[in-house]
């Protein structure tokens, strides 16, 4: 990220707006960051959007931050609460934040929704987790939590623990309560239309619980016979308050929740927690320790990528491959069982390296995986992707524009899927990945089996990457000997009092405080955590940036005008997790 | 076991029983056949999900304990595997679900989650199932492994064995529990003697 762009950002936005329209702020992951007024977001907002050189056409996350029990902040403007706009530009291939103080009790912006589509729900999340109002928004209501709830739980002042608040029962009357106000009721989702020319459209409810939906997940499609004119999805169903988590956890605790995210590739959301808290901290991070990282990462990435494949063509009829896929994740976890000793959450990133050192004998697991898989993976093209029913139904199925993508959110392979080589694995490399040799796969049509073939090719890519860390295993420590790397090696505390006496304690490191945000390419898409600490042993906030919330959303766009069998068909193609999108 | 009733097996004279015969209380019959054909209800919340998947597919294969045939229709199964967190927005569904259930009906609740909220200790989680409906079996772990979610359907399956339930509702009590399951625990004692454990530093 270039310094010039940034203060170039900066000229642009002062000749627009007017010098002190917007106040930069240093921040330590280098992301150029702007404080602009409520009364001007919306114009700034736009600006960037279209108005400057090199646009920041998408929308990658809005989110905000309870300031009210913050000390540390004294370069920033004062605020109860601060909204956090983050963008995206493609063509600088750089980040944005803006910035927004708003004071009192139940403060308020104006709705972003007519400038990114996909503001609409992340200005509900804002509104049910802080109670900040998205003036002009739709259809401002809760996401996450039941209607019913009363508070808003990245408050401060919300009970964090369950154990704290009374304990959760269900009597009869409440049973009938909280179903019935499942029901839906379409004007209470913003839709008032009556059509003048006497056709009725029938409302299906499909989920929470449904075999098709991949989890708790509920959405209500309105037909017109067989045919999809509108769907609404509900979802919170897996809100598992993982970002209230972070502020009780401390840094190296919090670890294994990142794990239960995207629950099918936990590495993949402890790569880049493990990546922000390092920032925040200054840490290096050994070589061996790199490497480990990119090869149990992708491993996971081809795990997850085969539960993917299985379930996909389950949806489509194939009752076969789920059984095969499912056997050869077995054999992706027998060495990952190895190297970590736990299976679908291994917890094995640490602030500063990984938890131990490789097992002897992990090459030849390895090698065995890497010799087994290419054949295995030659027959599901066969047996899934060449099949003529398969083609049939995904084929021109729940196409997404690349523009329409950007406006939505999409990453990861579902907008590679729609032409544009986007993945932070090398736009951005982290942890080494510039020095690897493999291929970012694309595809130009944007439908359902597109996205398929994407994966498919990128299970290849992954199984590249890991031969290299194979051959290349640099030898060394896996872990850093900085002061904050938890917990500290055993030579270290043998030799220094500190480290002893930060092994014994149960705190953990102190991360100095500040604000950073580290993205990167999971599974399923980008991936970042925004961390702002306080100076504390634990986080002040965890923002969680998934891309299943965003997949999600795009939903509907997606399945408009295709039949109710072909609903079940794009959702198996957009590989989404509930864990990732409800966190 | 092989019933046969059929006239011409029998030997001429009619005096001596016949060899295929089997003589058993229906009510056992019946407690044989529940064990050995639990039908389990198609039914994820979280993780624990995955690695139920996972005692299903190859490798596990769950079929060897009469167990696979997955119901999506919580009418045609009468074993709910609670399989992930209870979060408060979803609770009032999963006791919906396992209303639907016709008895005799059993629960496993699968990983710490379901167990007791396990790590999940914050607002939007029930601190356990069990705050909603009677749990049969529990089976520890986060998640449990597949064989962890195996010895937990032969522990239920021991269970069923020995419990009569009465054939319809209309004789009796639908719900009627058999002895209290024996706390693994205890039985397993033994690990927390062991003292040699194995070097994880070698594949
Ligand atoms: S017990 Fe663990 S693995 Fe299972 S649902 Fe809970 S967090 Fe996930």
């Amino acid at each position: 990220m270039s310094i010039a762009a940034a203060s170039n950002i900066l000229e642009d936005l002062a000749s627009r707006f007017g010098e002190g329209a917007v106040t930069p702020e240093p921040t330590l992951d280098s992301v150029p960051t702007f404080w602009t007024p409520k009364e001007n977001v919306l114009e700034v907002l736009e600006f960037l959007k279209t108005g400057v050189e090199g646009p920041y056409r998408m929308l990658y996350d809005l989110t905000a931050i309870d300031e009210r029990t913050r000390r540390k902040r004294q370069d920033q403007p004062g605020s109860d609460f601060t909204v956090v706009y983050h963008l995206l530009s493609f063509d600088r291939n750089e980040d944005l934040r803006i910035k927004v103080a708003l004071k009192g009790e139940s403060p308020s912006i104006p709705s972003a929704t007519g400038v990114w589509s996909s503001a609409n729900w992340y200005e509900r999340e804002l509104w049910d987790m802080f109670g900040v109002r998205a003036d002009g928004h739709p259809n401002l209501r809760r996401i996450l939590m039941p209607q019913s709830w009363e508070g808003h739980p990245l408050r401060k002042d919300h009970p964090a623990r369950r154990t704290e608040m009374e304990r959760y029962t269900l009597p009869l009357e409440k049973e009938v309560r909280e179903e019935t106000a499942l029901r839906f009721v379409p004007r209470e989702w913003g839709i008032y239309r009556t059509e003048g020319n006497g056709t009725e459209f029938m409302f299906l409810n499909m989920g929470p619980h449904h075999p098709g939906t991949h989890g708790i997940f509920r959405i209500i499609l309105e037909l017109d016979g067989e045919e999809i004119v509108n769907a609404f999805p509900d979802i919170g169903y897996h809100h598992r308050g993982a970002e209230k988590m972070g502020e009780r956890q401390t840094w190296h605790t919090y670890i294994p929740y990142t794990d239960r995210i995207d629950y099918l590739a936990g590495p993949l959301n402890n790569f880049p927690y493990v990546l922000a808290v390092e920032r925040l901290a200054g840490i290096e991070v050994p070589e061996r320790a790199r490497v480990a990282r990119v090869m149990f990462a992708e491993l996971f990435r081809i795990a997850s990528h085969l539960v993917w494949y299985g379930t996909f063509a389950q949806d489509l009829g194939q009752l076969t491959p789920v059984f095969l896929t499912f056997n050869d994740r077995e054999r992706a976890y027998s060495i990952i069982e190895a190297v970590s000793g736990f299976r679908m959450h291994p917890a094995w990133f640490r602030i500063g390296g990984v938890q131990s050192d490789l097992p002897k004998g992990w090459e030849k697991l390895v090698k065995d995986f890497i010799e087994y898989l290419p054949p295995r993976l030659m027959e599901y093209e066969k047996l899934v992707m060449d099949n003529a029913i398969v083609k049939a139904r995904t084929r021109g199925i729940g196409t997404l524009t690349l523009d329409q993508a950007i406006d939505w959110g999409v990453t990861g392979p579902n907008l590679r899927a729609c032409g544009i080589e986007w993945d932070f694995r090398k736009k951005r490399p982290y942890s080494g990945y510039d020095r690897f040799e493999f291929d970012i796969p694309t595809a130009g049509e944007g439908d359902s089996y597109a996205r398929a073939l994407v994966r498919v090719e990128e299970m290849r890519q992954s199984l590249r990457i890991i031969e290299q860390c194979l051959d290349n295993m640099p030898s060394g420590p896996y872990k850093s000997d900085h002061p904050l790397a938890t917990p500290p090696r055993k030579e270290r505390t043998m030799r220094d009092m500190e480290t002893l006496i930060a092994i014994l304690s149960v705190l953990g490191p102190v991360v100095p405080a500040g604000e950073a945000a580290v993205g990167t390419e999971a599974a399923k898409g980008n991936n970042t955590y925004y961390l702002v600490s306080d100076g504390d042993a634990s986080s002040y906030r965890t923002r969680i940036r998934t891309p299943s919330f965003p997949h999600l959303q795009a939903l509907p766009l997606m399945c408009k005008g295709f039949e109710i069998a072909d609903h079940i068909a794009i959702m198996g193609s957009i590989d989404f997790v509930m864990g990732d999108v409800d966190r | 076991m092989r019933l046969n009733t059929n006239e011409t097996d029998r030997p001429a004279g009619g005096e001596a029983p016949p060899r295929n015969f089997l003589i058993t209380k229906l009510e056992d019959m019946v407690a044989w056949g529940r064990k050995n054909s639990l039908w389990p209800l198609n039914f994820g919340l979280s993780c624990c999900y995955i690695e139920m998947a996972a005692s299903i597919t190859s490798r596990h294969d769950i079929a060897r304990f009469g167990s696979e045939v997955l119901r999506s229709s919580p009418r045609e199964a009468d074993l709910m595997i609670v399989a992930g967190t209870v979060f408060v927005k979803v609770a009032p569904m999963v006791k919906r679900v396992y209303e639907q259930m016709m008895a005799p009906k059993w629960v496993i609740s699968m990983g710490s989650c379901a167990n007791s909220g396990g790590m999940y200790d914050i607002y939007s989680v029930v601190q356990g199932v069990d705050s909603i409906l009677p749990v049969d079996v529990y089976v520890p772990g986060c998640p449990p492994r597949p064989e962890a979610l195996t010895e937990g359907l032969i522990l239920l399956q021991k269970r069923i064995a020995a419990e009569r339930k009465p054939l319809t509702w209309i004789t009796g009590e639908a719900e009627a529990r058999g002895k209290e399951l024996p706390v693994m625990r205890e039985q397993k004692g033994w690990r927390k003697e062991a003292t040699t454990l194995r070097e994880p530093d070698e594949a």
